[in-house]
């Protein structure tokens, strides 16, 4: 079936996962051929791990990578002195089915060539 | 007693070995960096660079290279690291005119590579953070390099190479990185490499 599964997943849900679960749970679900929305950020441990992770699960045939995106916002430091970016949604699919992405400040635009979908392992 | 602990800092820090690691995707010109500055300053290239991705697939190490000008000397060993990404498709070596096997066999040994360069980030002293200037530069990669390297604390320049091509956009680079130094050249024309020079003795010494 040419589908493409998307899997949303809350903060609250990913609040008590140690970050190696975090990891292998993006992991598990792209290998399967799904987008994982997830609301919030990796940390910079994290977002190395991925990475590393993800070069050790490519099989070259059936799971070639990762395309991450996110969305941020601007926060204000507590006395409003600094100000830097947040994240607020993290996406990450299979490399070979995330085609196009735009990306603006405030908005992204992500095609997904789903005649792949059936192409990745499941 | 602050003169005095100013001279044992000193003391250790000139013993302290100074590694500076060459990140950046792949195809942004590491490899033609490292080169570059071996060439000025040793007279010998450290690695092999191609238009194919992923040609440097494993860490090249240059040591004790010597940069100086009338009052700095900088001292360091060049560690260049095979390009990070968060994909690795054969296909597209197949592209570059690469037979199917020998396609696979280097997208095998790219993730390895891309592991190494990971775990290199524990023993690196200093970055140059090699960009290339006719691309995006707000990647993944890119943001996850910086993240890591401001979490522990390594300095870091980020070069704007491949000034050189008419599509280079400089402004870009800055733009999205404004509390970062930027320095643009061209590792593959030698241009502007002394600005980079005069940064590193600043930022790594």
């Amino acid at each position: 079936m040419n589908g493409l599964k998307m899997d949303f997943i809350s903060s609250e849900a990913l609040e008590n996962a140690s970050s190696m679960e975090k990891i292998y749970m993006i992991i598990e679900r792209v290998k399967k051929g799904n987008i994982v929305v997830m609301e919030g950020g990796l940390t910079n441990y994290e977002r190395t791990e991925l990475i590393e992770t993800t070069m050790r699960e490519i099989d070259i045939e059936n799971f070639v990578g990762i395309d991450v995106h996110t969305l941020e916002k601007d926060t204000t430091s507590f006395l409003g002195f600094s100000k830097k970016k947040t994240v607020v949604i993290t996406i990450v699919g299979p490399a070979n089915l995330m085609k196009t992405v735009k990306k603006q400040s405030n908005f992204l635009s992500m095609v997904a060539d789903i005649t792949k979908s059936d192409e990745v392992i499941s | 007693m602050v003169k005095f602990l100013d001279y044992l800092r000193n003391i250790f820090a000139k013993d302290k070995k100074v590694n500076i690691g060459l990140y950046g995707h792949p195809n942004s010109g590491k490899t033609t960096l490292a080169n570059s500055i071996a060439h000025d300053w040793i007279g010998n290239d450290i690695g092999q660079s191609s238009n194919v991705p992923h040609e440097t697939r494993s860490v090249m190490k240059q040591e004790k290279v010597v940069i100086e000008n009338d009052d700095t000397r900088l001292e360091f060993d060049i560690i260049d690291t095979p390009g990070i990404s968060t994909k690795v498709d054969y296909k597209n070596f197949l592209e570059y005119g690469l037979e199917e096997d020998e396609a696979k066999s280097r997208a095998k040994e790219a993730t390895k590579g891309i592991i190494e360069a990971i775990k290199w980030l524990d023993d690196v002293t200093g970055v140059l953070l090699v960009v290339d200037s006719t691309m995006d530069p707000l990647t993944q990669t890119n943001i996850t390099i910086i993240g890591n390297l401001e979490a522990r604390k390594i300095p870091f320049i980020v070069v704007a190479n491949k000034i050189d091509h008419s599509d280079a956009n400089i402004d870009r680079i800055i733009s999205v990185f404004p509390q970062h130094t930027v320095i643009p050249i061209s590792a593959l024309k030698k241009e502007k490499l002394d600005d980079l020079y005069e940064e590193m003795f600043k930022k790594f010494n």
